[in-house]
């Protein structure tokens, strides 16, 4: 560089650094040729003129050298140096301390048309060591150290990349990012640096001691100085150099190139043979490798399997659900129970993890303690499962399933399947396919039908009761049956009252619940100290059994539930009856006059001459429906019964033995008395009677509508009788004595209406109207010592149920019935 | 109808379905295979158990395989001389061995 351009520097700097940014520097060739476009820069601070790389001219302004050649680096740090140490005193004197405000302003411009690239390095403004400035020594700056340090610290970093051709720019860069003050002369300061860097490097650290100094000297009188400032023109910067690889054939350097070009191929070519090019191997030096190991923990490792079944996933994805719960149940539970019952879930379900954990920190407290007293804690455990409900409900089901197995055959023939001779194939009546039970009856049933019509056509077998089997057990023993009753909703639940006929004699009485499946034990007992006299189970509320006491309390149990405490009880009612309730029955009444659905109704006769309604709303209400009074004979029919008008009766009321409502219309029903009469009442009556129908001539114990002919009902007595009667006609219609003893019970057959089964004291007697009307059916002598009491048919199946007074209600079945032909219309003749 | 009354005795039954004509053998044993309750000897009863365990297991992981929601509640295995009965639970298996023949 020449001075040419140093004057055009100083000229420049006249403008008070409002140039903004040269252009670009030119392409360079390739060979060094001093820059032709110098970058000028604006630098308020130094007086560093542009230098020239190779010249080693003299300056004489202080002028930092801004080199960007590559080539020209070394001449111009060497130049650097030459000018740096002219340039201390200089600078000294022209080192000026701009009025902030200036500063700023310029400075603002510099950074809005800086385009210098950011430095990649960045160290910390504070680590560094205190540049060896001079220059700043001098300097009362505003300077603070810290900057400057920074900026060292950035000449430390960058000294070995001087070199480089970026290394101006990259500096030129940190001190414009560092601090908007003092980038100029940062600048500056970097131009030295190097330098000095490289000359001094080891009076870092004590430069920097020197330099603390000197700036406490600021004082606020040199702030105010005015102070000169000069600008002058820097040198160019050169930020990127890319030497064209090709050069235009026009251009002086043309021959020059081409010349070389060939040198170098007459070169490539005489390479083989010359002796100036000798290939030869050349050791380098390999940089002697190290190995090194690292060692780290070993990485225990565990296989787990698991067979993922379908119900795994399922536990699993509920037992995630549940998780939190189950977690604090299982550590409660583990703690206080044995180790089985942990393990048993951990392989119930192994997909759970979060049991698992649980269980497993448990099971580690408890295995010590197992160890110990696992003899014990198996022994709590064994009582535990033993009292658990559901082992209880267990046995329960083993029970019946055992029945099952012994009256296989008495079973099978009660719900109409064909009956296994040896283990077979089909399957026999089983509990948990009662349901398909019911299906199949059908079936069966209508097979059995067919049969029969065959086997009457062919031969006349006789029909017979078959006896299956007899529900009875201890507790029943020595009492007699007084009265059935199927339950409304499961036909396989039996509803027994026991009790004592003898009216001396006040026994214990009970009141048993039992199923089919269970012949040998019933389901449900409950036991009074007075005898039962009636039972019925509700229609509305099947769970709800009304148990009729000799004592004339009603009660009424709650079968579903667990207890024995009946859930009413009528004993407290001022309304109860005085005598023995002979018969209950659950009525749905319509009740037409308040509007209401069908109410059920409890109504109940007894030996004090009343037929009550209960009504169960908040206890048991009752209603009488019916006072019985005793009728003497109408004076048309015996006139000698004017006597008995005028006796005085020790009591109106006559003693109701038994009733039935006419199963069409349930405002009528009939009435039997201890007299021997059968009344008929409404239930909107209740002072006189529709009707009477005279013809017994002791106590009526049953009346029974007959239930597809709705005109015709049955009556038995203690006349030994059995009367069929019309209901327009108050005489009798067909009467029947078969033996000479009181006939207990009579029933209608569901299947046809026909037949009837009568219970009296020695024999059970099916008699079937249509085949003959003097003489029964069947009969079935019962064994000595016995009485038959009460009967009752079993509605899906052709069985008949017979109570008798040991205690014991045997199951019958008729086989061989002869079919009904027709409805069962009785033919009035 | 399900769950018994409470008067309904867990001895008392044991007793019964023990003196029922043709049952041989009642047994409960628990999970592991150890008899709480037997009326027959212990290795027998031991030896039963262990041979029912897997069985049981396998019918119960069938059951559930089928549908996870289902759950085994009783197993019946008739042989020609006898008829084994399982009321499986989680915590114990209550066998009953019954002679079948009429």
């Amino acid at each position: 560089m020449t001075p040419g351009k140093h004057s055009r520097a100083s000229a420049g700097a006249a403008d008070a650094g409002r140039k903004g940014r040269p252009s670009t520097p030119p392409p360079v060739a390739t060979m060094p040729t001093s820059p032709g476009n110098s970058r000028k820069q604006q630098n308020l601070w130094l007086n560093v003129g542009p230098q020239a790389k190779k010249s080693i001219s003299f300056i004489n302004t202080a002028r930092g050298g801004f080199t960007k050649s590559y080539v020209g680096a070394n001449q111009s740090r060497m130049a650097m140096s030459k000018t740096m140490t002219i340039l201390p005193e200089i600078k000294t004197e022209k080192m000026n301390i701009s009025t902030p405000k200036t500063v700023i302003q310029v400075m603002f411009l510099r950074i809005l048309n800086d385009v210098t690239p950011r430095p990649l390095y960045r160290p910390d403004p504070h680590m560094g060591t205190a540049k060896p400035n001079k220059l700043l020594t001098s300097q009362e700056g505003s300077y603070a150290s810290d900057y400057i340090s920074s900026y060292s610290l950035y000449q430390n970093t960058l000294n070995p990349s001087i070199l480089g051709q970026f290394t101006r720019s990259v500096l030129g860069s940190s001190t414009v990012t560092k601090s908007s003050v003092s980038t100029t002369e940062s600048i500056a300061e970097d131009l030295e640096e190097p330098s000095y860097k490289r000359e001094k490097l080891t009076s870092f650290t004590d430069l920097r001691v020197v330099r603390a100094t000197p700036e406490k000297v600021v004082t606020k009188e040199d702030l105010q100085k005015t102070i000169e400032i000069t600008l002058t023109e820097t040198e160019t910067l050169r930020f990127f150099n890319l030497p064209t690889i090709m050069i235009s054939v026009e251009s002086e350097e043309a021959e020059k190139l081409l010349r070389r070009n060939k040198n170098y191929e007459t070169l490539c070519r005489n390479r083989l043979g010359n002796d100036l090019y000798v290939e030869r191997m050349m050791q380098t030096i390999n940089g002697a490798p190290k190995n090194k190991d690292v060692q780290c923990d070993k990485i225990i490792k565990e296989d787990k399997g698991v067979m993922s079944s379908t119900w795994d996933l399922y536990d699993s994805y509920n037992a995630m659900e549940l998780s939190s719960l189950a977690a604090k149940q299982s550590m409660l539970e583990s703690t206080s129970r044995a180790s089985i019952p942990p393990k048993d879930r951990e392989q119930r379900m192994p997909g759970s993890t979060i049991e698992k954990s649980s269980e497993a920190s448990s099971l580690m407290d408890i295995e010590n303690v197992i160890l110990t007293t696992i003899h014990e804690d198996e022994e709590d455990h064994s009582e535990t499962i033993l009292k658990s409900d559901k082992f209880r409900q267990d046995l329960f089901f083993m029970e019946r399933v055992l029945m099952e197995n012994l009256f296989q055959p008495k079973l099978a023939a009660y719900r109409q399947l064909r009956i296994l001779k040896e283990p077979g194939t089909e399957e026999p009546a089983d509990f948990l396919k009662s349901k398909k039970l019911e299906e199949s009856q059908e079936e069966g049933k209508k097979e059995e039908e067919e049969e029969i019509e065959i086997s009457t056509e062919q031969s006349t077998i006789p029909a017979i009761l078959e006896r299956l089997w007899s529900f009875s057990c201890d507790l029943t023993k020595g009492l007699s049956v007084s009265s059935l009753a199927w339950n409304k909703i499961n036909p396989d639940l039996l509803a027994v009252g026991y009790g004592h006929f003898g009216f001396k004699e006040q026994k214990r009485g009970l009141a048993c619940c039992w199923s089919i499946k269970n012949p040998m034990w019933p389901e449900r007992i409950y036991q009074s100290p007075y005898g039962v006299t009636a039972v019925d189970f509700s229609i509305g509320a099947p769970n709800l059994l009304a148990v009729g006491y000799h004592n004339g309390t009603i009660a009424i149990y709650n079968v579903q539930s667990n207890s024995n405490v009946p859930v009413l009880d009528s004993s407290e009612s001022p309304q109860k009856h005085l005598g023995p309730v002979w018969q209950l029955q659950w009525i749905e009444q319509d009740r037409g006059t308040t509007g209401d659905d069908k109410r059920e109704i409890l109504v109940s006769i007894s030996a004090d001459g009343r037929i009550s309604k209960w009504v169960i709303r908040k206890g048991l209400d009752s209603h009488d429906l019916m006072r019985l009074k005793r009728t003497t004979a109408s004076s048309s029919k015996k006139g000698g019964e004017m006597e008995k008008k005028g006796e005085a009766l020790i009591s109106r009321q006559a003693p109701g033995m038994c009733f039935a409502f006419h199963p069409k219309d349930t405002n009528i029903y009939l009435a039997g008395t201890e007299e021997g009469h059968i009344h008929k009442c409404s239930c909107s009556y209740n002072e006189q009677y529709l009707d009477t129908y005279r013809g017994h001539k002791g106590p009526v114990y049953k009346i029974a509508w007959n239930p597809f002919c709705h005109d015709v009902f049955l009556s038995c007595s203690a006349d030994w009788g059995v009367i069929i009667w019309q209901q327009e006609n108050t005489k009798p219609f067909l009467s029947f004595y078969p033996t000479t003893y009181v006939v207990y019970d009579v029933a209608w057959s569901p299947k046809s209406s026909y037949i009837f089964a009568a219970a009296n004291e020695s024999r059970v007697e099916i008699w079937d109207l249509h085949t003959s009307t003097l003489d029964p059916l069947i009969v079935n002598v019962a064994n000595p010592g016995i009485k038959f009491t009460t009967v009752l048919f079993a509605k899906q199946t052709d069985c008949l149920l017979v109570g008798d007074s040991d205690g014991q209600v045997a199951v019958y079945e008729l086989r061989n019935m002869p079919t009904a032909l027709d409805s069962g219309r009785v033919r009035l003749t | 109808f399900l769950h018994p009354p409470p008067s309904w005795d867990v001895e008392e039954t044991l007793k019964r379905l023990q003196s029922q004509k043709r049952v041989q053998v009642i047994m409960v044993v628990n999970t592991e295979g150890i008899p709480i309750k037997s009326t027959m000897d212990n290795p027998t009863t031991t030896q039963y158990a262990n041979l029912m365990h897997n069985f049981i297991l396998k019918a119960w992981s069938t059951v559930r395989e089928i549908d996870p929601q289902n759950d085994l509640t009783f197993l019946q295995i008739r042989s020609k001389k006898n008829e084994i009965m399982i009321a499986p639970d989680k915590n114990y298996f209550l066998i009953v061995i019954q002679d079948p023949t009429e």
